[in-house]
């Protein structure tokens, strides 16, 4: 029956798994790329409808959503929505920016349920963990959610295919059900893995952040649960600070042993505007910095840290110049200005370039795509974890080796070590900040230590002033997308939108 | 002899008859006639599409008589798919344009013929190319993410909606003199019959047939000298000088280029502060006086005094206003229409091939680079140490590398070829065979084929600046690059669509009682749809540069196959009652590859009643009243053609293999589970149509028809956002909603002066259309695209309550003086903040459109000319927006200036330097879209005395002299509704001859 058209190149589920043995791997391969890629056909595809294929990668959408709302980096294209970021004011239901992310965190999540289902059609080899890996992304995905939006729904590959429409869940049962996910597979999971793939101490790292976190997610504290993990992935984990700073942000990243959780960005296999060549090409301009200086071929002329950031080095560009921490040394300076009067300037405030495409010894060719991936979870983040926790009082950690952890990833970047009246949860968010800035963390730690809304911190551009203003405690959740709403009336918009 | 009064070419087959008796004969080829008759017989002289004319024989033995042309064409055929029927007795709404009417001037493809002359067709090229696409819309069109173009059926052989590779216009792939006429089918009664594809409306495309009587021949040439006018109002050098000096004096120094460095060959304006600052007009550097020819001949003649035949060959030469675009054709076609075996069976062969080739240039990059290039750059560098092949670019070394930082829009013309070649053969063969045992019956067999071969490649010449590139292997920043001349690009394609339907008609007619007659047709039609092609493409290389085979391990060719296939049974009656009654009914069961099984199939029924009021007998003999026809109708159609948006397999789950650069574990290849909607079925619009025909005082002196209608589509085939989480994306294709088109159409001719000598006649059209959408199954709104400045802002949507596709903007502010307020908007629903909920929809496609032509024929001499235009509607300025602010100039980089429009003379407005944040997002920059073009005009004078039985017709025409429009940017006619680097519509002068043997 011509009726009946068949595909040349997509296959069917049952063609798929007789034309490859390594079928199941690839699957795997699409669940992670979620995070990196924007779609499976190049740069220009995009697995989720939006107008522009590079603004719907995850990594992108966490660098917009964290950081930028954050203190330490700003944008200035003025894209349609993306000055409501830079500026956290005048936040909308429309913007296209926090639906972006919506809607790529529900798109890994189904297809997540999708492939579990498929898993169920029958037995493959090493099933077991290739399942919990799912769940853990999965998890990651509504990790996400609790964190930027506070509910959503709750698909699991149990209700996957329903066309019943879900109903809402709230923040507190989407963390029961993260928590129950990323307990169940803790286990099971590997300890170890091939690169780039999730293994226990990837899971124990997101359970650290889910309870790290619980007390905005939920209300209720959960110091105690967080120190575990931090101490599993911290005493387990094998992994060791790398001596060189700039190494882990370097096309040679791959080779470090500090990275935890790794998202794989290479210059033609694995090509995306919305992995780390968002970082390395968004912070470069060809006006006032010389490209292939960073290996890359293109400058899109776009962020910049500010004062909030490399201030905390020094507070002028004289004594920014000064300091002898590595990472101080990670701002252009040349052609700008250390204050960003116009965040609209590109020569207002100093871009970033903490993450280049050239290897840690600064060869490598001018690249469109970067080679270097992405450190998404590193030990260093879980030392100052463990500081932070330990100066919250949770049991199984104590204030010396705090210091110690602190001071080591301190001395790595040459930086003074400190001593312990120094070792304050004002010194750790800092130190967050000098450490960690740009790597997606910003705004969620800014929230945990009540320094986001309100006006007690104030940074450049917060509230829409180039001084900064105080912005409301609804702004600690981004509101619900239009879409999603009109989608499935079930949900419900975040107060204050 | 009997004469075609608008030709004074002789009219074979001319019905002779003397009043009131049986006596009579009929012209032969040449038009001449015998009879034998009185003095005082009324000789009576009729042929289709004439007036009747009644002679009283006196004297003479010698009778010329010259028939005009009925302006009403009450029995013109009009083929309605499966079958004909005249105009008289149609019942839908049904547009037929002739030759006649067609436009003329400088004709490139098919669809220029048509432009203007129909009510309620819309036709917007792309630009001023010669292979520019059309964007045809009939009655607007309903659908949202759907097709809305009409089927277009060529000689019975309905074509695809996939274009072959580098053909942008379908319809140049057929030669616009072999068309005879085009039939509009406009309501669901009329288009019903052709289902599936057919919602929206259906442009019917007839060639030209043989004859029966002795060989006839043609030839026309003509040749077409155009030119692109003025454009936008940008700066030139001395006063680009002057406005950096004013808002930018810090960037004075990166003006023209440093004294001596360049050997341009071009003279300096003057030198600046060690600056040679010269004055270029990139506009003008890329376009050209363009030439154009085409040659046809044709030759019409009875084979073997059996077989009417026509052929034709046809060359075209098409040059675009912009350097190298040029456009090559060849068409031959054969018609064949042979009838056997007692007149029993009857055959129609057609068959037409096209070779077209094109040299496709990037014509939108060239025009906008000659926009916002620095016009105090010269255009050629022949220095030696000029690495671009004597173009000048202006570079900018990084440190380890020169960069290109403006490309030179002229080297990009004239560094790139990429031919684009086409083979086509459209043909079909009909088998109609009246059966011997029951005359009544025929049935009818249609075979067609549509199949193309499409080849392009892409070839950079020695330096082309796109392909130059960094060498890592050398550090040596004056030879640390490579460049990559030739192949960068192939693809070859093959489309195959082959159509078949088969069908039994069965008609009756009676000599008594109140049925006249009826018809019955049933049968099934098939058509398939294959499109299947493969690329070469290249990827450089990250070390040296130099360019390397990309190769995907998955799919090594990049092979492309897609097939559509659709079906369908149909059955249709008409009666005929009372001689005034004429009545319609059809139904159609359509199935689509598109949908799973359970969905596949939609049922399409439609209905038509048309009372001939004329023939009532309290109006007959009205001298007023000629025909006067009233047509109501009601239809359903079906949409299924989505393929644009979501490909060919939307229905089913199935896996795509990541693309080489989509990896991303290692060691294994990555595979996407793609989205799917198994429910997805037909999209459906019915069609409520109220139509009058009407013709008034003698000789037709005032004859047209006015349509009145109102569609309604539901299950709307739309990219609609989906229930988070529950589907494998976050917006698919479902059937969503609904939009309601309401509208109406006026056709209109008189022709106050018919004379022997003297013809003058006038044909209008008229038309409203408004399409709204009406539900979007709980969405306010989904986007539609539009993108402007920087990624992702796109300015249109599909919003409940509004025409589809309307323009989402902010409220502009301005200050006493009249200036826009940068980023200053109307606060509309007073929360104290800008945000999105306070913009509005504005239109983009218009609600108006009309068309006009105005005949004069005066013996030898023929003037005519053509108009069209539109009212309402709105076009954004998107060269406003882009070009229009003080900090465009400087901002594309710190080491380069732009050019800009014109700060000082008003044509940009320099209170706005930058345009951050929402500024293009106001309505500020969206401008009323109404026009009045004049098409066409076009003198002619014809001699009958140069070829022994034959005539000559000289002909003059010029196109598109003239618009009258308050648009201040360059065309405001734009199907997309964002005005950006046009390709100019030339101002073209043809000059024509035109051989009849």
């Amino acid at each position: 029956d011509d009726l009946e058209t068949a595909p040349l190149l997509e296959l069917s589920l049952e063609e798929l798994l007789a034309s490859d043995p390594n079928a199941v791997e690839g699957l795997v391969s699409r669940l992670y790329a979620s995070f990196a890629l924007t779609g499976p056909s190049g740069p220009g595809s995009s697995d989720i409808v939006s107008p522009d294929a590079g603004e719907g990668a995850f990594l992108r959408a966490i660098i917009n959503l964290q950081d930028f709302t954050a203190d330490g980096m700003k944008n200035r294209w003025g894209d349609d929505g993306l000055d409501q970021l830079t500026t956290t004011s005048n936040w909308d239901r429309n913007n296209k920016f926090f639906r972006l992310f919506y809607d790529r965190a529900y798109f890994t999540i189904p297809q997540c349920n999708n492939f579990l289902q498929v898993l169920q059609t029958a037995d493959f080899p090493d099933e077991e963990n290739i399942v919990a890996e799912t769940r853990f992304l999965r998890a990651l995905a509504y990790y996400n959610i609790i964190d930027v939006f506070g509910k959503g729904v709750l698909a699991t590959d149990e209700n996957f295919g329903q066309s019943e429409l879900l109903p809402e869940a709230s923040r507190q049962e989407l963390f029961d059900y993260v928590e129950s996910e990323l307990l169940a597979i803790e286990p099971v999971i590997r300890t170890t893995s091939n690169y780039g793939r999730a293994n226990r101490y990837v899971v124990d790292m997101l359970l650290t952040k889910l309870y790290l976190n619980a007390e905005i997610y939920t209300g209720t504290p959960r110091w105690d649960d967080a120190a575990i993990y931090v101490n599993k992935v911290i005493n387990e984990g094998g992994y060791t600070l790398d001596n060189n700073f700039v190494r882990l942000f370097s096309a040679d990243n791959d080779a470090s042993p500090e990275i935890i959780f790794p998202l794989i960005a290479e210059p033609l296999t694995s090509q995306s505007f919305g992995n780390t060549t968002y970082l390395v090409n968004g912070n470069l301009s060809a006006d006032t910095m010389p490209l292939s200086q960073f290996g890359a071929a293109q400058g899109w002329t776009g962020h910049r840290a500010t004062e909030a950031w490399y201030g905390l080095f020094g507070n002028s560009a004289n004594a920014l110049a000064a300091s002898n921490d590595v990472r101080a040394s990670l701002f252009w300076t040349d052609g700008h200005q250390f204050t960003m009067t116009d965040y609209r300037t590109w020569t207002d405030g100093y871009p970033s370039i903490k993450y280049r495409n050239t290897f840690s010894d600064g060869s490598g060719n001018p690249l469109d795509f970067s080679p270097t991936d992405f450190p998404f979870y590193r030990l260093a983040d879980a030392y100052l974890i463990y500081a932070e926790l330990a100066l919250r009082g949770a049991a199984n950690t104590t204030m010396s080796q705090a210091l110690n952890y602190v001071n080591q990833v301190r001395t790595r970047s040459f930086a003074d070590p400190i001593g312990m009246s120094e070792l304050t949860l004002d010194f750790i968010i800092d130190e967050r900040g000098r450490e960690l800035n740009l790597e997606g963390h910003r705004r969620s730690d800014l929230i945990r230590f009540n320094m986001f809304t309100g006006g007690n911190y104030i940074w450049p551009w917060k509230g829409g002033t180039a001084n900064g203003n105080a912005i409301p405690e609804s702004y600690k959740l981004f509101p619900i997308p239009v879409t999603a709403i009109q989608a499935n009336p079930n949900l419900t918009q975040n107060p204050g939108f | 002899t009997v004469t075609d009064g608008s030709s004074s070419a002789p009219l074979p087959g001319v019905n002779v008859l003397i009043k009131g008796t049986t006596t009579g004969t009929n012209t032969d080829f040449d038009g001449k006639y015998t009879i034998n008759a009185n003095t005082g017989d009324v000789l009576v002289f009729s042929y289709v599409g004439f007036v009747t004319k009644e002679i009283t024989v006196e004297g003479s033995n010698t009778i010329d008589v010259v028939l005009a042309e009925d302006a009403a064409q009450l029995d013109e055929i009009v083929i309605i798919g499966y079958g004909s029927t005249t105009v008289k007795d149609a019942t839908g709404s049904v547009d037929v344009v002739t030759e006649k009417d067609f436009n003329r001037g400088a004709i490139v493809s098919t669809d220029q013929l048509l432009n203007g002359k129909a009510a309620g067709v819309r036709i917007t090229n792309n630009g001023g190319s010669p292979d520019s696409a059309p964007n045809i819309r009939i009655r607007g069109g309903s659908s949202l993410n759907a097709q809305n173009n009409p089927l277009i059926v060529i000689d019975g052989v309905p074509i695809g909606n996939d274009n072959p590779a580098g053909v942008s216009n379908p319809l140049t792939l057929v030669n616009p003199n072999d068309v005879e006429s085009f039939s509009i089918l406009k309501d669901a009664s009329a288009t019903a019959i052709y289902g599936s594809r057919a919602s929206n409306g259906v442009i019917i495309i007839t060639t030209k047939k043989g004859t029966s009587g002795k060989p006839k021949f043609n030839y026309s040439t003509d040749y077409t000298v155009s030119s692109a006018g003025d454009g936008l109002d940008v700066m030139n050098g001395e006063e680009y000088t002057q406005f950096i000096q004013q808002f930018h004096p810090n960037r004075a120094g990166q003006l023209g280029v440093p004294a001596g460095s360049v050997n341009a060959n071009q003279s300096i304006s003057q030198t600046l502060n060690g600056r040679d600052i010269y004055n270029t007009d990139w506009r003008d550097a890329i376009l050209r006086t363009a030439n154009s020819f085409n040659h046809n001949f044709s030759a019409r003649a009875s084979l073997f005094k059996e077989i009417p035949f026509r052929a034709s060959v046809g060359l075209s030469r098409a040059e675009g206003v912009v350097i190298n675009d040029n456009y090559e054709r060849v068409t031959l076609s054969a018609k064949l229409t042979p009838t056997l075996l007692n007149d029993n069976l009857k055959i129609d062969f057609n068959a037409k091939t096209i070779f077209a080739f094109k040299n496709a240039v990037d014509a939108g990059g060239a025009i906008g680079e000659a926009l916002s290039f620095d016009p105090t750059k010269p255009i050629y560098d022949f220095s030696s140490d000029n690495r671009f092949g004597g173009y000048y670019l202006t570079t900018f070394d990084d440190g380890n590398f020169r960069r290109i930082i403006q490309s030179n829009p002229l080297a990009r013309l004239e560094q790139r070829e990429r031919p684009e070649n086409v083979r086509r053969f459209l043909g079909n063969v009909e088998f109609d065979y009246k059966m011997p045992f029951l005359p009544e019956l025929n049935a009818v067999v249609n075979f067609g084929l549509d199949a193309s071969d499409a080849n392009i490649s892409e070839i950079f010449t020695d330096n082309a600046f796109e392909t130059y590139r960094f060498n890592a292997n050398n550090s040596d920043i004056n030879s640390n690059f490579v460049f990559n001349p030739g192949v960068n690009f192939e693809e070859n394609q093959r489309i195959t669509n082959t159509t078949f339907d088969a069908y039994l008609k069965y008609a009756k007619f009676y000599d008594s009682g109140f049925i006249d007659s009826f018809d019955v047709q049933t049968g099934y039609a098939y058509q398939n749809f294959k499109n299947d092609g493969n690329q070469r493409r290249f990827q450089y290389n990250l070390v040296t540069g130099v360019r390397e085979p990309f190769v995907n391990p998955a799919n090594p060719n990049n092979r492309y196959l897609n097939v559509l296939n659709l079906q369908s049974y149909f059955v249709r009656g008409n009666l005929s009652l009372g001689d005034r009654y004429l009545l319609t009914a059809s139904f159609r069961a359509d199935g689509s590859s598109l949908f799973t099984e359970d969905n596949r199939w939609g049922y399409f029924p439609a209905a038509a009643l048309a009372w001939q009021i004329h023939k009532e007998s309290f109006l007959e003999g009205s001298n007023f009243i000629q025909n006067l026809k009233l047509r109501l109708s009601w239809g359903e159609t079906g949409q299924q053609d989505i393929t644009g948006s979501v490909g060919f397999y939307p229905s089913i789950p199935l896996f795509l293999t990541g693309d080489a650069n989509s990896q991303y574990l290692p060691n294994s290849s990555l595979y996407s589970a793609q989205p799917f909607n198994p429910d997805l079925t037909w999209e459906k619009s019915t069609t409520y149509n109220v139509g009058l025909d009407f013709s008034f005082f003698k000789n037709n002196l005032l004859s047209g028809s006015f349509d009145i209608y109102k569609r309604n589509t539901v299950d709307l085939l739309a990219t609609t956002p989906v229930p988070p989480g529950q589907a494998l994306t976050n917006a698919f294709i479902d059937n969503v909603g609904e939009t309601e088109s309401e509208g109406f159409e006026l056709n209109l001719n008189i022709v106050p002066i018919s004379t022997d000598n003297f013809n003058f006649s006038l044909n209008t059209n008229l038309s409203y259309n408004k399409t709204e959408v009406t539900d979007l199954n709980g969405l306010t709104e989904i986007n539609a695209g539009g993108s402007l400045r920087g990624t992702g802002g796109d300015l249109f949507r599909h919003a409940v309550g509004q025409q589809a596709g309307s323009a989402f903007v902010f409220k502009q502010l301005y200050d006493q003086a009249g200036n826009p307020i940068p980023n200053a908007f109307v606060d509309r629903n007073g929360d104290n903040v800008i945000t999105d909920d306070d913009r509005y929809f504005k239109q983009i496609a218009p609600n108006w459109t009309f068309g006009f032509g105005l005949n004069f024929d005066y013996k030898k001499w023929d003037l005519s000319s053509s108009f069209r235009g539109q009212i309402g509607g709105n076009v954004y300025n998107f060269a406003q927006l882009n070009y229009g602010f003080t900090e465009s100039a400087v901002f594309s980089s710190q080491n380069n200036l732009t050019n800009v429009l014109n700060f000082f003379d008003g044509s940009a407005n320099p209170t706005i330097n930058n345009v951050n944040g929402n500024v293009q997002f106001s309505d500020y920059y969206l401008e009323d879209a109404s026009f009045l073009r004049c098409d066409n005009i076009a003198l002619g004078y014809s001699f009958d005395n140069i070829l022994k039985d034959g005539t000559v017709r000289v002909y003059g025409a010029v196109t598109n002299p003239f618009i009258i429009t308050d648009y201040s940017g360059q065309d405001p006619e734009n199907f997309g509704g964002i005005d950006r680097n046009f390709y100019p519509r030339p101002t073209a002068y043809t000059l024509g001859l035109n051989f009849n043997f």
